[in-house]
């Protein structure tokens, strides 16, 4: 109760309020443009949260993410484009009701359903984070490296891309997670002799690099093709709603159960959380031959699913210290800078921190309904923002942002060649996302791993030897199985558009 | 621009081999059996085996050894293209000795003009941009961004 008070004292600060109301209109205003995503948000937040105590840090991530994933379906239902790869699912849907003259009940649905969605993915995580923390208190090294071991291979099964090219990635991630000194032994691997690789590889440059540059030198192509926006004007969005809410109360509950779960699994997030529950929306539902002409039930389940997703990736992250999407893996990266390692023993020395966070995620959904409301008022404006102006300012906070990480230009180059990496690769089909996970976990990977190795003393079976370690190793094994066989029988999958 | 799945299999196939090199020169300590080049290794092997499978998929399905989307072929599009690595570049180059100011003026202005925004407005919003940035990372959040010319005034 203590820890409560506290809590309730941190949030409520006038200097953290300020923090999550800024990072609210930024969050809105990036999800809302095509192009931008949420994690492209959080790259560039990070540089200025930085320099912050941890609950406004946090806050403005946790405040700014909200809002861009709901924002996302903004331009998805006006100009059928997706703000965020999280509303990529049902953007075409929400832009054939548009078309049907009914986009105001669109948009309605859409925020008073990523609200809703929100808090039933914020209460499972204040029900069971704290849970899952007192069983995770006797996880030992084996438990450890069994649960990265999982949730590295979920980012990569759960993933669209080709289990190959999604494993490349992994890899190549966590042999970035290597350079500098080595942990156990105090050995500079792959540094050649540079003094700035000795600290390791800068984890928020590389992000800003993968998700912010090589976006922007993809914008810059097709900069010159901009259409003109055309906006229809938007009514009473909350018209109506309450019939959508009576009618498909059980899609609700469906779509938000099952962004829940996918959210809590390690490796994915929103955006599968949406294409998964718009799915099977279609598949229970009474008229599936319905879906694609502008029907409403599709959306309920997705847009409700994305925003519970948001919340209940955060469950792996903060319990285990193990990301449930790449959102939270750069959470992660930033309670490591602030030298609190994730994990269940914050749960006992930091629970007003825990808390504050959940307090936060409540505030965040709770100031989603005025804003997101505003925002689909000014959607006109903002979708009117020249991108031709909007490109260069975000080049500048990239180059900023990473300069600030190091304080010297060890930053900025490593940015902009992960940024040239991040294109390439992206322009071959490798997912950029495991890499980042990779470069996250890396360290805490092979620790347990060389750590398991020397108390097992080369008989692999100890790795089982525990109920939850063993169950967890014959999960994982299992996955790597299903996805060998699969790479054997189909050999080249093409990558979904 | 896109390899084909062998070229990039070949190429990814001898840095897995690199790496592996590299760690040979990796120490090891007595009585320790599991040392610094244990983890490295067992990455390399798997890049190296995810290399091989690339290679063997390609070498199968054949194919042109590089593709090139339609946009490579416009000059002004590829300009645009290397603008966004190139200003980076510039940045590295020139902020130390002109300082922040300047460059990120210059970079801001050479960018939105290049990429057709109106002088009027490209100007005031590239100055305004500039020092705002400046204020709240130098002013505000204390990063020792570069002063380079302007070192005497600020």
């Amino acid at each position: 109760m203590d820890a409560l008070l506290q809590a309730f004292g941190l949030v409520f600060d006038p200097f953290v309020l300020g923090v999550i109301g800024v990072s609210a209109l930024f969050g809105m205003f990036v999800g809302a443009m095509p192009g931008l995503t949420a994690t492209m948000a959080t790259a560039l937040l990070v540089p200025v949260t930085f320099f912050m105590p941890p609950v406004p840090a946090l806050g403005a991530i946790v405040t700014a993410t909200a809002m861009a994933i709901f924002a996302g379906d903004i331009p998805g239902a006006m100009l059928r484009m997706p703000g965020t790869p999280a509303s990529a699912a049902y953007a075409d849907e929400s832009y054939a009701m548009t078309q049907k003259g009914q986009l105001n009940l669109c948009m309605g649905v859409n925020l008073v359903f990523s609200v809703a969605g929100g808090m039933i993915g914020v209460a499972v995580l204040i029900a069971f984070a704290p849970l899952l923390a007192e069983v995770a208190i006797n996880f030992s090294s084996y438990e450890y490296f069994w649960l990265a071991c999982l949730g590295l291979t979920c980012a990569v099964f759960m993933s669209n891309a080709d289990p190959v090219k999604g494993f490349l990635s992994l890899f190549f991630g966590l042999l970035l997670a290597t350079v500098g000194i080595d942990p156990a032994a105090g050995f500079p691997r792959f540094t050649f002799d540079n003094v700035d690789l000795m600290g390791g590889v800068n984890f928020v440059a590389t992000m800003i690099g993968m998700f912010a540059v090589s976006e922007l030198m993809r914008g810059a192509v097709s900069l010159d093709q901009d259409a003109k926006v055309v906006v229809q004007a938007v009514g009473n969005i909350f018209k109506g709603v309450g019939g959508v809410f009576r009618r498909y109360w059980l899609n609700f509950l469906r779509g938000s159960a099952i962004g829940t779960a996918i959210g809590a699994l390690p490796g994915a997030g929103a955006d599968i959380a949406a294409w998964i529950s718009y799915a099977m929306s279609k598949r229970f539902s009474k008229q599936p031959e319905k879906f694609g002409t502008g029907e409403v039930e599709g959306i309920v389940d997705a847009t409700s699913a994305n925003n519970s997703a948001l919340a209940s990736a955060w469950i792996p992250a903060l319990v285990f210290g193990i990301p449930g999407d790449s959102i939270t893996a750069i959470v992660i990266g930033v309670l490591y800078m602030k030298g609190m390692n994730p994990g269940p023993t914050v749960f006992q020395e930091n629970p007003q921190l825990i808390y504050a966070v959940f307090l936060i995620f409540i505030l965040a959904n709770i100031i989603m309904l005025p804003l997101g409301w505003a925002a689909i008022k000014s959607a006109r404006q903002i979708l009117r923002a020249p991108r031709n102006m909007l490109l260069p300012v975000i080049l500048l906070f990239c180059l900023v942002g990473s300069f600030a990480m190091t304080n010297s230009l060890y930053g900025v180059v490593l940015m902009l060649a992960m940024g040239i990496l991040g294109w390439v690769m992206e322009e071959h089909g490798i997912p950029v996302a495991p890499l980042i996970l990779g470069l996250v976990l890396g360290e805490m990977l092979e620790q347990t791993f060389v750590q398991s190795m020397i108390k097992a003393d080369g008989h692999w079976l100890e790795f089982f030897s525990r109920p939850i370690a063993g169950t967890l190793g014959v999960v994982t094994l299992g996955i790597w199985l299903v996805m060998l066989g699969r790479g054997f029988r189909r050999g080249p999958v093409a990558a979904p558009a | 621009m896109r390899l084909n799945d062998s070229l990039l299999g070949a190429i990814l196939l001898v840095f897995a081999g690199w790496v592996w090199w590299l760690t040979t020169y990796f120490p090891s300590f007595p009585g320790q059996d599991y040392g610094p080049n244990l983890f490295p290794r067992i990455l390399a092997a798997g890049i190296g085996l995810c290399a091989l499978l690339l290679l063997l998929r390609g070498l199968r399905a054949g194919g042109a050894a590089l593709v090139l989307e339609p946009w490579t072929r416009q000059p002004a599009r590829v300009a645009s293209f290397l603008m966004i690595p190139g200003g980076a570049l510039a940045y590295i180059l020139l902020s130390d000795p002109l300082g922040f100011i300047p460059t990120a003026f210059l970079l801001l202005l050479g960018l939105f003009l290049w990429f057709r925004a109106r002088p009027v407005l490209a100007l005031p919003v590239a100055a305004g941009m500039t020092l705002l940035v400046h204020w709240f990372f130098a002013g505000l959040m204390r990063v020792p961004l570069p002063r380079g010319l302007l070192d005497s005034v600020l």
